[in-house]
């Protein structure tokens, strides 16, 4: 089954993140300017960039937060479409083939706290074996 | 203790948010966090709760992260791009309380946290949550955030 992408709500954010594993083992990661064209391709502006990153398996995280004028911050949303990076025309395109989003506006952080509940949960019981190993 | 020019620095103690990847299978996987930035040692620090520990599995087996800095929203200051590559240190030892600590650097960047604390029980498990401390190898830097020039790298 093909990935499904909202690009109305992907189109909203302001800017994407390119993130590849180096050579030498350390993540990578680079803002860069995007768009979406008529054919709903994501392509991304090439960034001058110390290491190689055409080719690559990439996630791309476009993320959004809002300032509150009292300090910290709100409308929190992100989305994380991992695929490959291939040159076209001077542009990065992305191919999607996964993704993990999150908008605040759609899962209100309590309900997302009580939907990871179960790898809370995992995390404990990992902790518990190792004491009583 | 990497040295990094004024410009940097402004960057690490004013921004509120950082986008910070692990690296899983050989992938890498990236996710806004509140960070915590010490300018004695130069180290960050983040924290997870148990329900977002995904990441901190990740770096159990492989402790290669980074933070990238490009988000100036709520800074007050201008738009930078900064690179942080690091080895990650897990400390889950005192899951309720270790930590605590960064609770006024906490509420420095989110004034309303209190009102969460306040409601710890009813979070019980947000508020289990690991400590993550980063010593940073490599800090890669596009001024202005203008990532169509060469970077500045100091390690």
């Amino acid at each position: 089954m093909a990935l499904q992408v909202d690009f109305t709500r992907l189109a909203q954010f302001k800017y994407a993140i390119i993130n590849v594993l180096g050579n030498d083992g350390y993540p990578y990661s680079v803002p860069t300017e995007f768009q979406i064209d008529k054919s709903q391709r994501i392509l991304l502006k090439r960034p001058v960039s110390p290491i190689s990153i055409v080719g690559k398996r990439a996630g791309v995280l476009f993320n959004h937060i809002a300032a509150i004028p009292t300090g910290g911050y709100t409308d929190r949303r992100y989305m994380l479409i991992w695929g490959s990076l291939v040159e076209d025309d001077g542009m990065l395109e992305l191919r999607p083939k996964a993704m993990s989003e999150w908008d605040e506006k759609i899962l209100p952080f309590p309900e997302l706290c009580a939907k990871a509940a179960p790898q809370g949960q995992r995390y404990l019981e990992g902790l518990h074996s190792q004491v009583e190993a | 203790m990497i040295s990094v020019p004024e410009w940097v620095r402004n960057v690490f103690e004013n921004y509120l948010i950082c986008e910070f990847t692990t690296v899983a299978n050989n992938k890498p996987v990236t996710f806004p966090l509140l960070y915590f930035y010490d300018a004695n040692s130069g180290k960050f620090t983040v924290t997870s709760s148990i329900l977002f520990s995904k990441k901190i599995l990740h770096m159990k087996k492989n402790p290669k992260v980074s933070l990238l800095f490009s988000n100036p929203a709520g800074s007050g200051i201008g738009k930078q791009a900064v690179l942080v590559q690091g080895m990650a240190h897990c400390d889950d030892s005192d899951l309720d309380h270790g930590w605590e600590r960064f609770l006024p650097q906490w509420r420095k960047k989110e004034p309303y946290i209190d009102a969460f604390l306040a409601e710890r029980e009813k979070f019980g498990w947000f508020w289990k949550r690991i400590v993550v401390q980063v010593e940073p190898k490599r800090i890669i830097g596009w001024k202005d955030g203008d990532v169509t020039s060469k970077p500045e790298v100091f390690a």
